[in-house]
């Protein structure tokens, strides 16, 4: 009785094994060494023909390889980087690149039906405090315009064809294309000049320091009512500088060798500009979503900034504490009245006032 | 209907460029393309092979899956044309091309690129046949002259096919079946070729 069970306990086992054995040898079928493992290398026959054209496939020919026709990669018979390039633009970056941009947007349109616009706890109070030069400001709105419009039109160019063409036809998306690559070779540049001139302007200010950590353990006061820590920039703002700043010189960079072909590179160098410039346009873009909401409709007194120059110090004690604190102690609080008089708001209040010193003027 | 295709065979191209050339005249095209170029391989050493490149008119043609105001088209013979009238010239062809056909005049400051300039199978553009626009763009329309593009058609050593691919195929392959037979032959026509290569090997 023990026996019996004994035997089929053991041609169980035994089942097991071979079952194993079967796993692991289809295991090594699947393995991609396999196919140099299996393949006995002497009975390979020598072809140098064969061989020839094997590595004008792959564009790996040792010898000399000439053209009378002078131009770039004339001598390239075979680039084997296109079809990896084309793979890429037609399966990742459209494909993807909609994904994620159509996410981000939905995930802000569904934080500001659920959260709203984050308001200040106290109101504002009507007192300011200067927070961008006119310069800073001037320079803001250049890089915001440039880069606006070399968003719509890139995004123009790479989505137009599944999106646009359906809609406007051939002959009319073509004209819009054709403006839109011109518009985009044309202001690229301003970009680039416009980026460089942010980041010295902002990179002091920039610098990650003691405190953006809570900030971030914190999750930016975007999660919960609590209030975080921060200074003239907080971690947030800062680290949208550092993405602006990475991400847009990576852009530039690439942007610069697709646009010029008379330095002589190869298509396989400007393939892998395009890769690139796609990949950082797509998160510029996609985390410019949500600068462009929180400085406009996400937080009130945050646009102020960027038209005035001056903010409210109710908002600078709720979002940038530290500098609020700075500004407290050098005394730089500006009332209400000096600032209407500096925004020229004073002209109704003051007009019969006025009126006799332009006289005294003339 | 026919599928049309070009067939450089390398063991009789003898890298003279009057395919080059001879598009050229034939097209009119601009100044600093070339629609067809030869380009030679282990140059200069026992063993050298030309080859006559220009678009291969794929039938499922990168260029015209990249293209982002989608210009191309195939014609009923199996030609890959494009529209010059709906091109932007952004280059995209000439990056998804593995075999460098697109080509761009030079258009305004910086090189910006013009226009995609390519070859046509000589069988012009969406325009009406032979008309003066069409010649205009995009070269000469023998095809709908009846006649083949003319870089395979004068050829001196017919290295150069092109017509219907299913004929192209069935001229090479009489000709790889009689170089075969002289090499087993102890042929000298061509050394390295494959069915002689291991022997060569062991000669050295």
């Amino acid at each position: 009785m023990s026996n019996r069970f004994m035997s089929k306990h053991s041609q169980k086992f035994t089942c097991q094994i071979y079952f194993f054995l079967y796993l692991i040898f289809f295991l090594c079928l699947l393995s991609p060494l396999n196919v140099s493992a299996s393949g006995p290398a002497a009975s390979k026959i020598n072809n140098p023909s064969n061989d020839l054209w094997i590595s004008v496939r792959h564009n790996t020919e040792s010898g000399k390889v000439t053209s009378q026709v002078k131009s770039v990669d004339s001598t390239v018979l075979i680039n084997p980087q296109a079809d990896r390039w084309t793979r890429f633009r037609m399966t990742q970056l459209i494909n993807y690149g909609l994904f994620i941009l159509s996410v981000v947007a939905v995930v802000i349109m569904l934080f500001y039906l659920f959260r709203g616009r984050i308001k200040l706890e106290e109101g504002l109070s009507g007192i300011m405090v200067h927070r961008f030069t006119d310069y800073e400001r001037i320079l803001h709105w250049m890089l915001a315009i440039v880069f606006i419009f070399l968003a719509g039109t890139g995004l123009i160019l790479l989505f137009g064809r599944p999106l646009l063409i359906p809609v406007l036809g051939h002959e009319f998306f073509s004209v819009l294309a054709s403006a839109s690559k011109e518009g985009h070779n044309l202001f690229g540049p301003i970009f680039f000049v416009s980026l460089l001139l942010m980041l010295f302007r902002f990179v002091r200010r920039n610098i990650y320091a003691k405190g953006d950590l809570t900030w971030l353990l914190k999750g930016g006061g975007l999660i919960g009512k609590s209030h975080v820590t921060g200074g003239f920039f907080n971690m947030g703002e800062k680290t949208w500088y550092w993405i602006v700043i990475l991400t847009g010189l990576a852009i530039s960079v690439s942007g610069l060798v697709l646009v010029l072909p008379n330095f002589g590179q190869g298509r396989v160098i400007m393939e892998l500009s395009h890769v690139v410039h796609g990949i950082a346009a797509i998160i510029l873009v996609s985390v410019s979503f949500g600068h462009i909401y929180l400085a406009t409709k996400g937080t009130e007194g945050t646009l102020e900034s960027m038209k005035t120059g001056y903010v409210d110090i109710k908002w600078a004690e709720e979002h940038h504490d530290r500098w609020a604190k700075e500004c407290h102690d050098n005394d730089r609080l500006i009332s209400a009245e000096d600032y209407a008089k500096l925004q020229g708001r004073v002209v109704l209040d003051q007009n019969v006032s006025a009126s006799p010193l332009m006289e005294e003027t003339k | 209907m026919a599928r049309m295709k070009f067939y450089c065979d390398a063991e009789r191209c003898i890298e003279c460029n009057a395919c080059v050339t001879a598009c050229k005249n034939e097209n009119e095209v601009p100044w600093g393309v070339n629609r067809r170029r030869v380009v030679t391989i282990n140059d200069g050493v026992p063993g050298e092979r030309s080859l006559s490149v220009a678009c291969m008119h794929c039938s499922d043609a990168p260029c015209a899956t990249v293209c982002p105001v989608d210009c191309f088209y195939t014609t009923d013979d199996g030609v890959v044309l494009h529209d010059k009238d709906i091109c932007i010239g952004c280059g995209y062809c000439f990056y998804a091309c593995p075999f460098g056909a697109p080509q761009f005049p030079e258009d305004g400051a910086f090189a910006s690129r013009g226009k995609m300039d390519k070859c046509t199978f000589c069988a012009g553009g969406p325009e009406e046949d032979n008309s003066a626009d069409e010649y205009q763009k995009y070269g000469s329309n023998r095809l709908a002259e009846g006649k083949l593009p003319l870089c395979a058609e004068m050829c001196s050593t017919k290295s150069l096919l092109a017509g219907d691919a299913n004929v192209v195929a069935d001229i090479f392959r009489k000709r790889v079946v009689k170089r075969g037979a002289s090499v087993l032959n102890k042929g000298v026509s061509y050394q390295n070729a494959s069915l002689r290569a291991s022997s060569v090997g062991k000669d050295k």
